[in-house]
């Protein structure tokens, strides 16, 4: 008995000496990169030039897609819920101001909280901030994002108290999570020299894993980079080359999709959507045509086609689609323009997890101004008019018809996904 | 697949069919070439501007519309449903007389040149019948009345008669409310409910 207790003891001891040597190794102040330019002596000129490079890093980076205020008048004041299993995480206010904003940051504290998730006062901020992606943004990218930021209006609105679950609740605990997850800040060298702003817009700036590639049960980022993720009730598709192919994108469709928030294989929705009113539709082709270099290394050269379907369609499921879908989005599935997507190539039916294409029918779209002139009409909600075995015919008929996915999806998995999504 | 279908229904109380359709006929095809029911108006043909929406009777959920002009015959087989020339009740001669959703819209003014109105009378008289089912609160009326008709798109009388007309019906209307006019079972009976 009393061996026991030493052994148990010697153990508890161990944790506590480990957990303390993580603590200390993860919050140990890390050598940053020194400031790029010095602020108090910028010629005008150049201060202008660095704004506007600041601009586009915060179209860029995306910071409105957290940080922007739901209530309307500020895409910096902070407000909007981040839902994770843990609970809500709300987005800060990064304006100016000095009482619930930057206002007193300098740049040393903006390129800490961006690439090392620690705001001034060694407080960590959640993971919720992609500072795992963000790790190898530039100094010079970080130091024009501050003089942008700087430059905005301040609006003294205090920031919300997240709802996280115990423990997560303890902030301080993120010190662990970094120590075992955070990549060191890194500023940014190509790995493949010949598409750097692709690589840089992608993996750096655009964080685009952090919804598109899968997470672990810590909640970090997985080594499956882009490999699609189910997040916030929505599946996030896999943006590898391969499968980007498999569901008949190419560079040219990208690019537009990313402009303008459509595309023959789709529209922008759930969670890409305010990404492309806050994000893509700022960058240049340049920039949009290096993010599709970098995601589709190859073009391929096949014609954007309908598939064959991937077996015998059911009365039940034509019957439900040309009572319901048809009206719109025609018989043979091409769509209006301007009003009603194509399905007969679109990829929503071509995943795997039919959660995004069950919650659309379920949950309808609103009507969407999307960018640089395209809009989109309203899509109705069918929930209510459909069973989960309705909706299980309707979603297997489209997924065999136009997105070669032969298996049955059952009334169990509708109520799965529209249970996932709320 | 099936080019035709054998479709059947009950319109407005009277049993329609079998008849044999083109499958992927719209409803408000059926209804206008068909059966000539010529007052659901077809506008944008696309399911936006509700002036040709027509109520389905579900012996489950209760009734609830639908656009006729993106809503496929396919939907409607063997359902139950009402158009604008079933929504008018009858005297004892047998004379038309307007719902109460009818005469609110004759008494507010509540439109011009008609186009929008069936799916106006519609919508508002299954709104009506949502709220038999669940009564709301009567400081919510306002909001649902917005809710329920904000697809409803009008040309030229702007909308608020249309509005006022449905708010006062519904709170004017026994049952419809949970803290209005409607707790009397006797005034219930009387007004038909």
């Amino acid at each position: 008995m009393i061996t026991a207790l030493r052994i148990l003891g010697v153990l508890v001891l161990l944790g506590i000496i480990a957990s303390g040597l993580l603590f200390w190794t993860s919050s140990r102040d890390v050598q940053i990169p020194p400031a790029s330019v010095d602020f108090a002596s910028l010629s005008p000129s150049e201060h202008d030039r660095l704004v506007e490079r600041g601009e586009w890093v915060a179209h860029a980076a995306d910071c409105a897609a957290c940080h922007t205020d739901p209530s309307g008048g500020s895409d910096l004041a902070g407000g909007l819920p981040m839902v994770t299993p843990m609970g809500a995480i709300y987005g800060t206010n990064i304006t100016p101001s000095r009482t619930y904003g930057i206002g007193e940051w300098d740049a040393d504290d903006l390129y800490r909280a961006v690439a090392m998730g620690i705001a001034p006062g060694g407080r960590n901020l959640y993971p919720a901030m992609p500072y795992p992606s963000y790790h190898r943004i530039t100094r010079e990218d970080s130091d024009a994002l501050y003089l942008w930021l700087m430059q905005q209006p301040p609006v003294d609105k205090p920031n919300r108290r997240n709802d996280l679950i115990f423990p997560f609740n303890l902030r301080p605990a993120v010190t662990f999570w970094n120590a075992l997850f955070r990549p060191d800040p890194e500023p940014f060298v190509a790995r493949d020299p010949q598409n750097a702003q692709g690589e840089y817009l992608v993996d750096v700036l655009g964080h685009c894993g952090e919804c598109h590639t899968p997470r672990n049960l810590a909640y970090a980022l997985t080594d499956d980079h882009l490999a699609g993720n189910v997040i916030e009730g929505a599946y996030a598709p896999d943006l590898r080359a391969d499968a980007l192919v498999r569901r008949g994108w190419n560079r040219d469709d990208l690019s537009q999709f990313l402009h303008r928030g459509l595309s023959p294989q789709g529209v922008m929705t759930f969670r890409m959507f305010p990404v492309l009113s806050h994000s893509t539709s700022h960058l240049s082709f340049d920039d949009l045509d290096a993010i599709s270099a970098y995601l589709m290394p190859q073009q391929p050269e096949t014609e954007l086609l309908a598939r064959p379907p991937a077996g015998a369609l059911s009365a039940e499921g034509h019957a439900l689609y040309t009572g319901l879908c048809a009206g719109c989005h025609g018989e043979d599935g091409r769509g209006q323009p301007h009003s009603s997507v194509r399905l007969d190539v679109n990829t929503t039916a071509m995943f795997d997890n039919p959660i995004n294409l069950v919650r659309v029918i379920a949950e309808g779209i609103p009507e969407r101004d999307l960018a640089h002139g395209e809009r989109m009409q309203a899509m109705p909600a069918f929930g209510d008019m459909l069973s989960d075995t309705e909706m299980a015919e309707l979603v297997t008929y489209l997924r065999k018809r136009w997105g070669g996915q032969s298996a049955e999806v059952s009334a169990a998995q509708v109520a799965d996904a529209l249970k996932q999504a709320h | 697949m099936a080019e035709r279908i054998s479709f059947s229904a009950t319109i407005n109380g009277q049993k329609i069919g079998p008849m044999d359709l083109p499958q992927d006929l719209m409803m408000v095809e059926l209804l206008q070439e068909y059966l000539n029911l010529t007052g659901t108006r077809l506008s944008c043909g696309q399911g936006v501007c509700s002036a040709c929406t027509i109520i389905i009777d579900d012996p489950d959920k209760g009734s609830y519309t639908v656009p006729a002009c993106v809503t496929g015959v396919t939907w409607v087989n063997g359902r139950t449903v009402r158009t604008i020339e079933g929504i008018a009740g009858r005297d004892d001669q047998g004379n038309p007389v307007p719902s109460p959703i009818q005469m609110a819209f004759l008494e507010h003014f509540a439109f011009q040149c008609s186009y929008c109105t069936p799916g106006f009378v519609n919508g508002a008289t299954a709104l009506i019948e949502r709220l038999q089912r669940q009564p709301i609160p009567s400081d919510q009326v306002e909001a649902a009345v917005l809710e329920a008709l904000d697809r409803h798109i009008c040309r030229c009388t702007g909308y608020v008669r249309y509005y006022e007309a449905v708010r006062d019906v519904i709170l004017s209307t026994p049952g419809l409310t949970t803290d209005g006019p409607g707790t009397d079972v006797t005034a219930m009976q009387e007004a038909g409910q």
